[in-house]
């Protein structure tokens, strides 16, 4: 996908006016205060920022993965649209206002029930975390790990090639078919390595192995079976956040959340894992939320990016046109501290000051303090989204010849 | 190294442990003075003490004092109790065994209800249950043993008249036959429900007040341990995959919370084995606890010997079966060298 066919592509997920809080023993923490941003079908867009920006909490929220308490939602939603969804219950497929005029039904993420959300997650939405050696558990084996996607979300398809179909009644296909949803009972264990289930179940476990199998081999695991029966402790960074690749594609899903997935790793395997991720997003086309604090990386691989800062989105543009003609001041900062091969000895660029307290903040731009063409309404108001050209946004007041006041809070005005 | 091999070698290495308990059991006694003094009476002579001391073969030297112990606990006699007035393999195991049956019972009770409670709190963080569970806690770690159990006795038995006292109802216990000594046990062996009640009732409340205790460690390990497993990237990864909560605490979470916990387990045995001795003489239990106490007052050296080697090897077999359970939670965890 390149960047001026991308408009074209339906709006799979959408973040609006997200606000999370945290309560902490001096006030109420303003971690993420009104974000709002669009992700494409097919589309990898970079979400930049320092550490503790928000970031990683923005992430979250799409998995609905935020810890409540101590955070709580404040406001906002996050709606997600998954391809070849069900009709919108509203329009019947006509397309109306709640589902974007796209027909299909859109869910917002923070307020679904348990039960559609973990059908969500892993499936329709998966996660790779930031660090592997934390995010796999010690104790199990990678092959039981990766068995737990395929048990969750393709129990019936591990069924048919255990060779149980969905009319079989009986104690054994009903026993089989507990296993396979992972609702086995003590007495279903006991009795799997017995002769009338011990042949059905040792099917299932086949199919289950291959499909893992074949999700490692996806990721370029040199010999998936010995990776299967290894431990994370036995194998390399490198190779666990290859198995954390795996496991996000296992399901074919049709957005993933990459939080910083190779800043644990050592330099000469991040790049490698950065082309394994985009290699693997063009080749199924699934849309990526790309979370770094490293703006090369996502120069790199994504197609568009958002700047965050203190909680708030401050330029959001295709990463051609954030690159060439940074608006915001504190992109304009970032992308000058970024040191290339022709900065002297010396001279490396910084912006002066630090990120600010997020305590009950006052209101105004975030960056005032630091920010070198700062103004009076500046530390009055809170800056609105500004569109500077199609499709690229900047929150600040130096944009206010710009021609769309769009809020900041939506991008429905680009659309 | 697989499993199986390390056990074996374990096992291996258990006779070798046990002879260096003995070395050092005999030695520790023996710094107490001579034990001739639980055998002698007022109005024995000089002869007669020298007569006895030679029969004992008090006169030799320590080393070959230690060989004929040694000897003699081969082939099972384990010396003379002064205290018992018999021989202490005569008197030993039914008290032994009445006493283990008693830990062992506490030490189920109090690793299931330690390792729920556990659970219980630690899933229910600063929530009112957490509190709750929380003043258990404290007060099963600091409420002395034996003021709680005539608490209990006060309350159950003497007021409210629920429990007994004392290991079995007299003509229910002399029904069956008893080739283990362990009452339940035989109850069980003889297919004799009404016994196996007996003994279930009569080990409620001495295994209730000795189990408090160990219930209040078990459980502030296991919540701390579950807490903090809680909070670790791979919990959000499993929930991330779609997994149930259910299965993300039992598989993940809980399963993990249990390495550290195990081990407190394990320590956990010996606080049994020193508190058993206190709940047996408040509910008349007929186990070591009065023969020990008058054994250790009066210097009665070879029951002390005996009861001290035989809870070490109780004590290197619980160690055993933890490290095995450890590794067979941890993977991490490298068996042998």
């Amino acid at each position: 996908m390149t960047a001026h066919d991308m408009p074209k592509a339906p709006v799979i997920a959408e973040v609006r006016d997200l606000r999370v809080q945290f309560d902490s023993k001096r006030g109420n923490v303003h971690a993420v205060d009104g974000v709002g941003f669009q992700i494409r079908d097919g589309e990898m867009l970079g979400l930049v920022g320092e550490t503790g920006c928000g970031k990683s909490v923005t992430g979250r929220a799409f998995l609905n993965l935020i810890p409540r308490p101590p955070a709580k939602i404040a406001g906002g939603r996050v709606l997600f649209r998954p391809r070849g969804g069900a009709p919108c219950p509203d329009c019947a497929g006509e397309g109306c206002e709640a589902c974007g005029r796209t027909g299909t039904e859109t869910v917002d993420l923070l307020t679904l029930p348990p039960k559609p959300m973990r059908a969500i997650r892993g499936a329709r939405i998966a996660m790779i975390f930031q660090d592997p050696g934390k995010a796999l558990n010690p104790t199990l084996t990678i092959g039981a790990q990766l068995a737990e996607v395929f048990l969750q979300h393709r129990s019936e398809a591990l069924l048919a090639e255990a060779g149980v179909s969905p009319e079989e009644t009986g104690w054994q296909a009903n026993a089989l078919r507990r296993m396979a949803r992972e609702e086995d009972r003590w007495l279903d264990r006991r009795l799997k390595g017995l002769p009338p289930l011990s042949s059905a179940a040792a099917k299932l476990d086949a199919a289950l192995d291959a499909h893992v199998a074949a999700a490692l081999a996806e990721t370029q695991i040199p010999n998936p079976a010995r990776v299967m029966r290894a431990y994370p402790h036995e194998l390399s960074g490198g190779m666990r956040q290859r198995v954390m690749i795996a496991q996000a594609l296992a399901c074919d899903p049709d957005l993933i959340i990459a939080d910083e997935p190779t800043t644990a790793l050592d330099v000469t395997i991040q790049a490698r894992i950065l082309d394994l991720i985009k290699t693997l997003q063009r080749k199924r086309r699934t849309s990526v939320l790309y979370i770094s604090h490293d703006l090369s990386l996502v120069r790199r691989v994504c197609d568009r990016v958002a700047v965050m800062y203190a909680g708030r989105i401050a330029e959001i543009g295709t990463v051609a046109q954030v690159f060439a003609d940074p608006r915001h001041p504190y992109t304009q900062g970032l992308i000058a501290a970024v040191p290339r091969a022709g900065t002297g000895r010396g001279h490396l660029a910084s912006i002066p000051g630090s990120v600010p307290e997020l305590v009950d903040p006052p209101p105004g731009c975030r960056f005032a303090d630091r920010c070198a063409h700062v103004m009076a309404e500046c530390t009055r108001a809170n800056p609105v989204a500004r569109e500077v050209a199609p499709g690229h946004q900047s929150v600040c007041f130096l944009e206010k010849t710009g021609q769309t006041a769009a809020p900041a809070t939506s991008e429905a005005s680009t659309t | 190294m697989q499993l199986r091999d390390y056990i074996v070698r374990r096992l291996m290495i258990l006779p070798v442990l046990i002879f260096g308990v003995s070395i050092v059991v005999f030695a520790l006694t023996r710094i107490g003075g001579s034990p001739i003094g639980v055998y002698l009476s007022h109005e024995m002579n000089a002869d007669e003490v020298a007569a006895l001391e030679e029969r004992f073969h008090l006169n030799e030297p320590l080393v070959v004092q230690y060989w004929y112990w040694l000897k003699g606990a081969l082939s099972g006699d384990f010396g003379y109790s002064g205290v018992a007035s018999a021989p202490v393999s005569e008197v030993f195991w039914p008290k032994f065994a009445a006493t283990m049956e008693l830990s062992v019972f506490s030490a189920i009770v109090a690793v299931w209800l330690g390792l729920w409670l556990g659970v219980f709190a630690g899933t229910r963080r600063n929530r009112w249950q957490d509190h709750l569970t929380r003043v258990v806690a404290v007060s099963g770690a600091s409420l002395p043993l034996f003021w709680f159990g005539i608490v209990l006795l006060i309350v159950f038995w003497a007021n409210l008249g629920w429990f007994p006292v004392g290991r079995s109802t007299a003509d229910l216990w002399a029904s069956i036959p008893h080739p283990t000594g362990f009452y339940t046990l035989d109850a069980i062996l003889a297919g004799n429900v009404q016994a196996f009640l007996d003994a279930l009732w009569h080990l409620f409340l001495p295994s209730i007040t000795l189990g408090f205790g160990a219930v209040a460690i078990i459980t502030r390990m296991m919540r701390s341990a579950l807490v903090e497993e809680l909070q670790q990237d791979y919990v959000d990864a499993a929930r991330a995959k779609g997994l149930p909560e259910r299965l993300v605490l039992k598989r993940h979470a809980r399963r993990n919370a249990l390495v550290p916990t195990i081990t407190v387990i394990g320590l956990t045995i010996a606080f049994l084995m020193q508190g058993a001795i206190a709940a047996e003489i408040i509910y008349r239990w007929p186990g070591l606890g009065r023969w020990m106490a008058d054994a250790v007052v009066r210097g009665d050296q070879a029951t002390i010997m005996t009861y001290v080697l035989f809870t070490s090897v109780l004590f290197l077999f619980a160690n055993l079966i933890v490290d095995i359970i450890y590794a067979k939670l941890d993977p991490r965890v490298r068996l042998g060298d």
